[in-house]
């Protein structure tokens, strides 16, 4: 391949490639990572001398409450969005070529509209005179209106609203690679349907489901504004935290030891994908 | 008020296609502050851009403004009562010529040479209003709410809001229980989180981007409000009430300051003036339901607006009332371990 590529084109893809990434992800994190190790200072937010009480406080229990809790509803979020993603995405491989694009294409147009407006609007809908009790109130399912918003179940149903998607599309491109004969033999050895789904199908889209998870159970904890508009300032997410560190309490060490945890996490899913990656390409081969 | 901003940075993209290069007052506000009026009005006789960014919180406000790079060039700002010393002391701001500003003298003086500013060197008051207690009556049944002790009552349960504003929610924690809504008494604090753990079963939502519509929406029937968001919320809803709770109202100062880093102190200035003019200082009060400092507008007011005791307390509303003082940075390290907990309390 590379010879085939001028050099002078390869060298600049290179420069650009790896100047993204010095100057707008490793010196960013950088950043934080020098925060998170300074001491707090009300004057200036950050002073000498270096010092890890920023990561000794994350461990007061009030922090890992706040935490756990966080955790649990973007555990919900990732549960809700596979429940719902897994058998869409293995509809999507299933319909023809032309509604496929379609299909996708539904999926990804509302990323057009900024996730803000869009969490507005879903507020509008689970308002006490909302869209959603109206209609419920009027064909006479309910006589009094649902407290929806501004509860647990509302800040879920926005996360998943915004993160649908990115569980939804690395679930299609495994299901696209299904090979259809590995399907065929395990009928052919005399594997019923349910064996067939938990012995071979099951196994080879696990990196997508893994992808899925990875890709929506980060974003979902730190999806501030969700709970700030649709869980009335309350179930709070690790992202409220940090915005508060930086913004109310002006901890600044504190936040970004916040933000590294979320980026450890973060690291230590994608390494366990990679496991399992590995795994099933060992079985395959 | 998020559509304000964009319309503002709307009208500066359209004029930035003319030759000329206009004259632009980056104005950094409070939501729902500052009536449209008044700034077309200004743009109209001065020619000067206005682009109006507002926030929620003065803790927001200061985190930005305390960065002082260009990410956070800001003309004009208007912090409340003590974030003034605190922002002066810190030498955030830029010393108002007062040469340049016209109708200070109509200022109550009761308002100025606070301690806060003695000279008032530094800033020049914009409104002032309280935080007391609103009240749905429509939904409301039983004894009349007087008290923000009346907030623990079980009949409210599930209905009350609260500001999404640590030293406010602690003030009325404090108050409750006796003590100044100013103190620095970390046991005191700390009763007045458990007072406060206690009301939170009953806390629907913490709301300060517009106070009034979570009532107006119909999710909450009591709780906290500031009175010019309760006088505006009255036009749509009219059981909407402003009660004066015997524990006494959180009142505030917000002044117009001129941070360091501003691009354009000239229009600040010029800004500061326009507003001062009885009839737009008078305008301002009207639509947006705070009382304002400027006596020369009171007299201007028309009788529903002067004798509207939401906007203007008299003297017995204003017993027990207390302003805001700047509580130094240990007490504010324990206020907010204590509001993180009270928010994610279950």
């Amino acid at each position: 391949m590379h010879s085939v590529m001028q050099q002078p084109f390869k060298t600049a893809v290179l420069i650009l490639v790896w100047g993204w990434l010095l100057f707008l992800v490793l010196a960013p994190n950088l950043l934080v990572v020098g925060a998170s190790v300074m001491t707090r200072d009300p004057a200036t937010f950050l002073s000498l001398p270096l010092n890890l009480d920023a990561y000794r406080q994350l461990f007061d229990p009030l922090y890992l409450e706040v935490f756990l809790h966080s955790l649990y509803m973007a555990a919900m979020t990732t549960l809700v969005c596979l429940l719902i993603g897994y058998p869409f995405a293995w509809a999507l491989s299933k319909v023809g070529k032309q509604r496929q694009l379609i299909l996708i294409f539904l999926l990804i147009v509302p990323f057009w509209t900024n996730s803000l407006v869009r969490t507005y609007a879903l507020k509008l809908i689970l308002a006490t005179n909302g869209l959603l009790n109206n209609a419920l109130m009027s064909i006479g399912l309910i006589d009094e209106p649902l407290q929806l918003l501004y509860t647990e179940g509302a800040v879920i149903i926005g996360l998943v609203y915004l993160l649908l998607p990115f569980m939804i599309l690395p679930l299609y491109s495994v299901f696209e690679d299904l090979k259809q004969e590995l399907l065929l033999a395990s009928h052919d050895l005399g594997a019923g349907r349910l064996s067939t789904f938990i012995n071979v199908i099951v196994p080879l889209t696990l990196p997508g489901v893994l992808a899925g998870v990875m890709l929506v159970l980060l974003p979902a904890m730190g999806l501030f504004f969700v709970p700030d508009i649709l869980g009335g300032s309350r179930n709070l997410l690790v992202g409220n935290v940090i915005k508060n560190q930086f913004l109310d309490a002006r901890n600044w060490p504190f936040g970004a030891a916040a933000s590294i945890v979320l980026t450890v996490t973060m690291a230590f899913l994608m390494f366990a994908h990679r496991l399992s990656k590995r795994r099933i390409g060992e079985e395959g081969a | 008020m998020k559509k304000l901003a964009l319309a503002g940075l709307l009208a500066v993209g359209l004029t930035g296609c003319s030759s000329e290069e206009p004259q632009v007052l980056n104005l950094y506000n409070w939501s729902e502050y500052m009536p449209q009026e008044v700034l077309d009005r200004f743009t109209e006789e001065t020619g000067i851009q206005v682009v109006y960014t507002t926030y929620d919180s003065n803790e927001a406000m200061y985190a930005r403004l305390k960065l002082l790079d260009d990410s956070a060039a800001y003309d004009l700002a208007v912090p409340s009562t003590y974030y003034v010393s605190k922002m002066r002391q810190e030498d955030l701001l830029m010393s108002i010529d007062r040469s340049k500003i016209e109708g200070f003298d109509q200022l109550d003086p009761e308002l100025v040479n606070l301690d806060i500013d003695p000279e008032n060197k530094f800033s020049v008051p914009y409104l002032w209003g309280t935080t007391g207690l609103a009240v749905d009556t429509a939904d409301i049944e039983g004894e009349p709410v007087t008290a923000w002790e009346d907030l623990w009552e079980d009949r409210f349960d599930g209905r009350v809001m609260l500001t999404n504003d640590m030293r406010e929610v602690f003030h009325v924690g404090l108050r409750v229980l006796g003590y100044s809504g100013n103190s620095t008494n970390p046991d005191e604090i700390e009763a007045a989180y458990e007072k406060l753990s206690e009301l939170m079963p009953s806390v629907r939502t913490f709301n300060s981007d517009a106070p009034r519509m979570p009532y107006l929406e119909g999710e909450t029937d009591v709780g906290m409000i500031w009175n010019g968001e309760a006088v505006m919320g009255k036009d749509t809803m009219e059981s909407l009430e402003y009660v004066y709770p015997e524990e006494g109202i959180i009142a505030w100062l917000d002044s117009f300051v001129i941070p360091k880093n501003a691009k354009n102190p000239e229009a600040a200035h010029q800004f500061i003036s326009f507003v001062l003019q009885p009839e737009i200082s008078a305008l301002i009060s009207e639509e947006i339901g705070y009382a304002t400092p400027n006596l020369a507008a009171r007299d201007l007011l028309p009788d529903e607006v002067a004798n509207n005791r939401a906007s203007y307390p008299n003297a017995t509303d204003m017993i027990n009332a207390e302003f805001q003082t700047d509580i130094g940075d240990d007490a504010l390290q324990v206020y907010a371990k204590y509001w993180e907990m009270l928010k994610s309390g279950r």
